[in-house]
């Protein structure tokens, strides 16, 4: 899930990894740092998160070296949803969110499907397995022009609550709130069942 | 990979993870679904050009995925393309072709044809047999004046005075099959289509929000984003805020930027 | 065999030189001469349009192209190499825009253009382009001029020229150039670059110029913002900067 605020953005995950109805991984990273501005998260089969982050991180690595400079979020999600619709008859299964601070400071989310469609919001974007309940909590939560810290109450309590709802997500939620001078990342605590 | 292969995508699909893919479904892997517009699109022709038009629901089968998505695609200057179907489809065709227009504007130093969009849109669609699912409708003014042209997800075509598409197209087409008249005035045909899509919106549920609107006459185009918002959120009455320390915090971390600035040059006598 | 050297075009000559880029460099020289300056808020790029006959409708003829919406260029040596790549230019410009959605910065282009040229020289069965090329784009960063030779060397300048008439405009443009020029200046000094050594009569139809600036668009939703846009001159804009020379 990942919410816009004033001048910031965070974007949360849970933390679980299992097969089914097995846990196997309470500390499963699905958020990923593409530069210090720029975070995506990526739910979905677990060999496909890791084989995308390893691909994005190299394909950022490659432009930054190509480019000599850092890839902004809207880049890179056109860059992220052009490699989803390359395998469009034999895709990932994975959805990510993207969020990020623009380089005039604005603040930048967006989801994907599948096959690469972008969805750009003003509010918030959700995916995953409990995308249906974040969609009814994060509409009732959201506000516009949160502050960093409000916006971090607002993902916290909206992701909580939906996870929460949801028997394959769970068991710890961690949450990036990417601002102007910084990120603050922070971990809940959260119910382990 | 060998270092030397590496670069960016230059396009073409890859079947890399097809048969892995099938192998999971056959074992029972439920894969996410796909967003789709469920949609409401259409155009007609007016006396000095056309008006096409749109909804802005897109839904991820019975959610709706984004209530404000866009779904009149640029093509070229003098052409705009409305797409049903599946949506990421819709955005990489239109944005294939409207590449393909504009080198083969550079290439001619001419103003691209509808004829000419329409015929790659159709030989595409049909090279893929409906795999690509998109269904289109296909405005612009050229020098054959202003064209309306639909095409199905299997590449065929229709030419037509007025048209709909997607799944409120009946609702649409009941407006029109009502009211539309030859040579109308501008603003007689912006309020037609505008009860077109709004019709699709309130009669059908894959289609909703708001609508969307683009006028093409042979001196431009003149784009209406949100034309009509039916469908606002209306204003919370009180506000959730919530106060700081409402979630318990396990672990908390701040890492600031690094600023990179340029120094003085390093001393190297 | 004095000349095994310059047979093979991968074969380094004993003094270490590909002699067949040299003499890719000396059909540059023959070509028609071309100029490039940068300017405080722009690149004007500008060459002479040479037809050996009047009877050419030269009208029909284009030397200063559009690549993307930003970035232009011209080139000094053979038309129907140039016009390769250009086709290269814009294709790489399109799968660029592909992946991002956005405009390549000149400098990726440039790079794009100067790796093709460069497998030119390396290859066989093939032989390195006759063209050297200015590229003139406006990103990002600002304006930017670039200097491709067949070689596939590049190089940013603040003015440059190549072609037949190289030496003599870049001493003219050394005592020209000045790092306060906008836009305007930079096409009279272009002008008067080309004047140096310029055959018969200068008039609309026998020069070329184009010209990336910044220029304000409105989007979809209506929002202004300023980018970088390449442009070439047409005939009655460039008729009055010759009128104010004259």
């Amino acid at each position: 899930m990942a919410m816009k605020g004033k001048n910031c953005v965070a974007i949360a995950a849970d933390r679980r990894f299992g097969v089914q109805l097995m846990t196997l991984s309470t500390d499963f990273q699905k958020i990923f740092e593409i530069n210090p501005r720029t975070y995506i998260g990526l739910p979905g089969l677990a060999t496909d998160v890791q084989t995308l982050s390893e691909l994005f991180r190299f394909k950022t690595n490659l432009y930054k070296l190509r480019e000599e400079r850092d890839i902004s979020p809207k880049t890179f999600s056109h860059m992220v949803s052009s490699t989803l619709y390359e395998k469009r008859f034999g895709n990932y299964f994975c959805e990510p969110v993207i969020a990020g601070i623009e380089k005039d400071g604005s603040p930048y989310i967006c989801s994907m499907d599948l096959l690469g469609c972008i969805n750009h919001a003003k509010d918030f974007v959700v995916s995953g397995t409990a995308s249906s309940q974040m969609y009814g909590t994060a509409e009732g939560l959201w506000e516009p022009e949160l502050e960093p810290e409000e916006l971090f109450e607002t993902i916290a309590q909206a992701m909580m609550s939906a996870v929460d709802r949801d028997a394959s997500s769970g068991w710890g939620v961690i949450v990036h709130v990417i601002t102007q001078d910084g990120v603050m990342t922070k971990t809940l605590k959260a119910r382990m069942d | 990979m060998p270092i030397n292969e590496v670069k960016p995508a230059t396009g073409g699909f890859s079947f890399d993870n097809y048969a892995r893919n099938t192998m999971l479904n056959d074992k029972g892997f439920k894969a996410p679904g796909v967003i789709k517009t469920g949609t409401t699109i259409c155009g007609c022709l007016w006396k000095g050009g056309l008006v096409l038009g749109a909804d802005t629901r897109a839904t991820e089968g019975p959610i709706v995925a984004d209530k404000n998505c866009e779904k009149i695609h640029y093509l070229a200057p003098n052409m705009y393309c409305c797409g049903a179907g599946t949506a990421a489809d819709c955005d990489a065709t239109t944005g294939l072709i409207s590449s393909k227009l504009e080198l083969h504007r550079l290439h001619t130093g001419r103003q691209s044809r509808v004829v000419t969009a329409m015929t790659m849109l159709e030989q595409m669609l049909f090279k893929y047999q409906g795999h690509i699912g998109c269904a289109l409708v296909l405005g612009g003014v050229d020098i054959n004046g202003p064209q309306l042209y639909t095409i199905a997800p299997h590449g065929s075509t229709d030419k037509l005075p007025y048209v709909t598409m997607g799944s409120g197209s009946l609702a649409a087409m009941a407006i029109f099959e009502s009211r539309w008249k030859k040579d109308m005035e501008l603003e007689d045909a912006m309020e037609l289509v505008k009860d077109a899509i709004s019709a699709g919106i309130f009669n059908d549920l894959g289609s909703g929000s708001n609508v969307d609107l683009c006028v093409i006459t042979k001196d431009g185009v003149d784009y209406r984003r949100g034309y009509d918002r039916p469908n606002e959120r209306v204003q919370k009455e009180r506000s959730y805020k919530l106060k700081p320390g409402a979630s318990t915090v396990l672990t908390s971390s701040f890492r600031k930027y690094v600023e990179v600035l340029d120094g003085d040059a390093m001393d190297t006598s | 065999m004095a000349d095994r050297y310059s047979f093979s075009l991968t074969t380094f000559s004993p003094s270490g030189k590909l002699v067949q880029i040299e003499h890719a460099l000396n059909a540059v020289a023959q070509g028609v001469t071309s100029v490039g300056i940068k300017a405080t808020n722009g690149i004007v790029i500008a060459t002479e349009k040479k037809t050996p006959s009047f009877l050419v409708d030269d009208e029909t003829q284009e030397k200063v192209t559009l690549i993307s919406p930003n970035i232009g260029m011209v080139y000094s040596g053979m038309g129907p190499d140039a016009r390769v790549l250009v086709d290269k230019a814009r294709k790489s410009a399109q799968e660029y825009k592909q992946v991002y959605h956005e405009e390549p910065p000149t400098a990726i282009l440039v790079k794009e253009i100067a790796s093709v040229m460069q497998e030119f020289t390396q290859s066989g069965g093939v032989r390195p382009f006759g063209v050297s090329l200015l590229i003139a784009g406006f990103d990002e960063t600002g304006p930017t001029l670039y200097q491709v030779d067949p070689s596939g060397a590049f190089w940013a300048w603040k003015a440059s020229a190549i072609g037949k008439n190289m030496v003599n405009a870049k001493t003219f443009l050394e005592k020209r150039y000045n790092e306060t020029m906008e836009i305007e200046d930079a096409v009279h000094t272009a002008i008067l670059t080309l004047k140096e050594g310029f055959e018969g009569q200068m008039t609309e139809s026998t020069i070329e110029i184009g010209v990336a600036q910044i220029v304000e668009v409105t989007s979809q939703e209506g929002v202004k913002s300023k980018v970088g846009r390449f442009k070439k001159l047409n005939a009655p804009e460039i008729k009055d900067y010759l009128a104010n020379i004259a």
